[in-house]
């Protein structure tokens, strides 16, 4: 019987011109998204590679100097494009895309797309996350607005139900029956979508399958969630216009204003300093030490005092070790506590502000089908920190490197521009690469998300046993 | 023209009577309210900022205005008289950091545009500005996003909406209530009927945008005189824009189907319109036109930066001296002059790197505005922050402000350094004019 039912369900909205009219806009919207999409990845990601590849060169073949002068020539760290990145573009045009490694400072990581671009930029960018999560909904309130209602008002629920159907075989065919029609616009698109995935950068991602799996689960839940959601509230309306009115302002509501309400919330509750606060804070916490007590001449004096008793000496003249380079190392550390302490406090309200809108996802499927989605794709923030902290960790080491080979190899009394080293030195720094987070801590990282569509699917399904005999057959 | 007159007048009686109407209005200017209070907090933090970098400013500058009279022969006020009078600054401040700010424009509240994307000011001294002005603001890239629920935003993408909400059922109602057949027993035709029921519509809306704009105005306190001008052009833009709407509408109401489907078809028109083109313009243009790598203009000062302290002084003085012979032919020996020399060097090499990469910018534009009528919301968006100078091209201009601020004081300063000089009262006097109130 529920065969029977799920097939009507399906032929009928196959039938209606209407709804196939905006399937095929939808798939095709799709394909242009996957297709130009993928380009667009392949292209940036191809530009970064090679950018990466110029400036390490540039670094090996830096030609002889002193090593503190190569730790200011510095490197460059690029973020790389993750190949999922084009089924949902996240955050990626509003983070910068590279930034300059040297001695002594953490620089930003600058230039985002969205700052090389006109105000239409602000619309957002096509993507398939943008089609699922936005617009298939749509069709999902076209396909069920009426699924009960119209059966009442064409009096046929009650003739079903003379039949010997029950009210839950009959709802949980129209469930199945409309899930399986939007499994048939979602699946094709899926697969063509990991038929062209981006696999030269498997090097970066090795867990690009795991990833896109997680990803299409991800989405097949929402939809459950938003079918059973849509076909409930058709249940009990009183007519179909009623029922597409509520769907439809619960549609506006739920991914146009309440996303921008709740980031917007979340800043009011979670202020973030100016950079100019931010920039004081760290040049304050430098110069007079992270306590307060600590002023850097004092450490330094303290840390000649340490060195010479190492040595057994008493004057900087009389040690066997470059003196330069042992407090330049020092200060390296010193400044490094102080950048780790103060970027990590701004990541923390970053992340406060973003853990908001994933708590609001357990009101609003919406908001955590699309915190999961971009977690998934690699374009979020954690991402963005990830990479962040790879390239801080990657300057530290080669300044380091440097300062060490000073401390060691130029021995006092030797002028600055007298001690030189070349490419031997430069090129026993590796370069810099840097691999995605694995699937397993992006959910840990997005359990909030991942609870909040279970929870919506089981209290969903819950609800049903439980009201579905209530539902009015008149 | 009489007969159109009366059908708006008992039109509008019925649809004052509809409970509907009246709620579609409330929330439009709920939504509208919000989004001017929204848009007032937004300026308010960045005008906060702008006021702690200036007071600092004005402060410190007090500070070198008050050293400069310090009687030198007490030990104790020497060093903060030399760091009153050295044009390159004494200790580890070595020089003074002016901080030159992106004031807020008149109508900045009303539509953020870009202006969240970009410093509202920049922390400069007297060395290059190439490795000064790789900064940014502090925001959430989440929020960056997410978007602003300003006004502009209410007007670009609620607006369509409520016009959707007042037209779609305008044939439909009539024909499913059954009035059809009596207003078809008229002696009118059924076309006027409609044309003076759209009228009517438009005109509400264009009543409620007004009002909303003037409330916007109010509770953001901008003057309307001294912004009358700005006042009426927003307004013929969001004018500009229903009537685009009102047209699609009427279009849909012209095919004479149900109600249900010209809802639809209205949804589906803004989201083609709002939400469809603009994004498949963005995905496009990265493919068509990329955005520039900037990191090049960094690698490009580094090299050269390279170059100037791995080879000999006269890498530097040769170039200066034939880029500005203002400053008479400076010889190596004076570290300060080739230091300065060498830092003016790395701006213009930035400079030209700079023109190349806004060139590559210009062409995204450019591909952007030639497709742009496909999304009308993009180009109204556009328009309003135009107006309200919180566009791409109003950071430019500040940039270019900046630019020109910056080279004014290298100006003054270089002319001490290269003729070895020291700032007296007067000098200090010129410079605190340039930091304004």
């Amino acid at each position: 019987m529920q065969r029977l039912i799920i097939r009507k369900e399906i032929l009928s909205s196959v039938r209606d011109v209407r709804l196939q009219v905006a399937g095929i806009f939808l798939l095709s919207l799709m394909l242009v998204a996957v297709l130009v999409g993928r380009q667009g990845q392949q292209q940036i990601q191809k530009q970064r590679a090679e950018a990466q590849a110029t400036m390490y060169d540039k670094w090996v073949n830096q030609g002889l100097k002193h090593p503190h002068s190569a730790a200011h020539y510095g490197q460059f760290a690029f973020k790389p494009k993750s190949a999922l990145s084009f089924l949902d573009v996240g955050i990626d045009n509003y983070t910068g895309v590279s930034v300059f490694l040297e001695a002594h400072r953490q620089h930003e990581v600058l230039f985002s797309a969205a700052q090389d671009s006109n105000g239409m930029t602000r619309f957002g960018e096509m993507s398939v996350a943008l089609v699922l999560q936005v617009l298939l909904p749509l069709l999902i309130i076209f396909l069920t607005f009426n699924v009960f209602t119209r059966e009442r008002e064409e009096g046929t629920l009650k003739l079903v139900h003379a039949q010997g159907v029950s009210m839950r075989q009959l709802f949980m065919g129209k469930l199945w029956g409309t899930y399986l029609m939007v499994l048939l616009i979602f699946i094709p698109v899926v697969c063509i979508a990991y038929f062209v995935l981006n696999r030269e950068t498997a090097g970066l991602d090795p867990h690009n399958t795991g990833k896109f799996v997680a990803l299409t689960l991800s989405y097949a839940l929402y939809f459950l969630v938003f079918i059973l959601l849509c076909i409930l509230i058709s249940a009990f309306s009183k007519s179909s216009t009623f029922s597409q009115l509520v769907l439809l302002g619960l549609w506006i509501v739920a991914c146009i204003i309440l996303p921008k309400a709740t980031t917007n919330l979340a800043d009011k509750i979670h202020p973030i300093p100016s950079q100019f606060e931010f920039r004081e804070s760290i040049k304050e916490k430098v110069s007079n030490g992270i306590d307060g007590h600590n002023p850097s001449d004092v450490r330094l004096a303290e840390l000649r005092k340490q060195t010479l008793e190492e040595y057994g000496v008493s004057t900087i003249d009389e040690l066997p070790v470059n003196w330069s380079g042992i407090a330049m190392q020092a200060g390296e550390e010193y400044t490094d506590q102080v950048y780790d302490q103060e970027f990590s406090r701004i990541e923390e309200i970053y992340k406060k502000q973003n853990r908001l809108s994933e708590w609001v996802g357990f009101i609003n499927p919406f908001l955590a089908i699309r915190n999961l989605s971009m977690a998934i794709a690699g374009t979020d923030f954690q991402h963005h920190v990830v990479f962040t902290r790879a390239a801080e960790d990657y300057r530290r080491a080669f300044v380091k490197k440097m300062n060490k080979d000073m401390e060691v190899n130029h021995k006092p009394g030797i002028a600055y521009g007298d001690y030189n080293v070349g490419e031997e030195m430069w090129s026993s720094v590796e370069p810099f690469a840097y691999h995605l987070p694995k699937l397993g801590s992006i959910l840990k990282n997005q359990w909030r998300s991942v609870s909040a569509l279970s929870l919506w699917l089981v209290v969903l399904f819950a609800l049903v046993p439980l009201y579905i005999a209530k539902v009015p057959k008149l | 023209m009489n007969v159109l007159n009366h059908i708006i007048r008992f039109e509008l009686m019925s649809l004052w009577r509809d409970q509907t109407l009246k709620l579609l209005l409330v929330i439009f200017l709920a939504a509208g309210v919000y989004g001017i209070y929204f848009g007032k907090f937004e300026i308010e933090k960045q005008e906060a900022r702008i006021a702690v970098v200036q007071g600092l400013e004005r402060n410190q500058f007090d500070s070198l205005v008050a050293w400069v009279g310090l009687d030198t022969t007490i030990h104790a006020n020497k060093k903060n008289f030399e760091r009153a009078i050295s044009p390159t600054g004494v200790g580890r401040e070595r020089h003074f950091t002016y901080y030159v700010t992106h004031d807020t424009p008149p109508l900045a509240g009303l539509c953020l545009g870009q202006r969240d994307l970009f410093p509202v000011y920049y922390g400069i001294n007297i060395t290059d500005l190439a490795r000064q002005v790789n900064v940014g603001e502090l925001a959430n890239p989440m929020k960056l996003l997410t978007g602003n629920f300003d006004l502009s935003y209410v007007f670009v993408f609620l607006l369509p909406l409520l016009l959707i909400s007042l037209f779609y059922n305008l044939y439909a109602s009539e024909k499913e209530g059954g009035t059809l057949s009596l207003l078809q027993a008229q002696p009118v035709s059924l076309t006027t009927i409609f044309l003076g029921k759209g009228i009517l519509r438009l005109l509400i809306v264009w009543g409620v945008s007004g009002l909303l704009l003037l409330i916007g105005f109010v509770l953001q306190g901008i003057s309307l005189t001294e912004n009358i001008n700005l006042f009426s052009r927003w307004l013929s833009v969001i004018f500009g824009y229903s009537l685009l709407w009102t047209i699609l509408m009427s279009g849909i109401v012209a095919l004479r189907r149900g109600n249900s489907l010209s809802a639809m078809m209205g949804l589906g028109l803004w989201l083609v319109f709002t939400l469809i083109t603009p994004a498949l313009l963005n995905l496009l243009v990265n493919i068509k036109e990329p955005v520039p790598n900037r990191a090049e203009v960094i690698h490009a000062t580094r090299t050269l930066n390279d170059q100037i302290w791995e080879t000999p002084r006269s890498f530097v003085m040769d170039r200066f001296n034939e880029n500005n012979p203002e400053f008479g032919l400076i010889d190596t020996s004076d570290f300060n002059k080739w230091y300065y020399a060498g830092l003016t060097l790395l701006d213009e090499e930035v400079k030209s790197r700079n023109a190349d990469i806004e060139k590559q910018v210009t062409r995204r534009q450019e591909w952007l505005s030639r497709w742009d009528w496909l999304a009308p919301a993009g180009v109204v968006h556009e328009y309003l922050s135009e107006l309200s100078e919180t566009d791409r091209d109003s950071h430019l201009r500040f940039i270019t402000f900046l630019h020109e601020y910056h080279n004014d004081l290298k100006t003054i300063y270089y002319e001490k350094i290269f003729s070895s000089q020291t700032f007296n009262r007067d000098d200090l006097a010129a410079l605190q004019s340039k930091i304004g109130d």
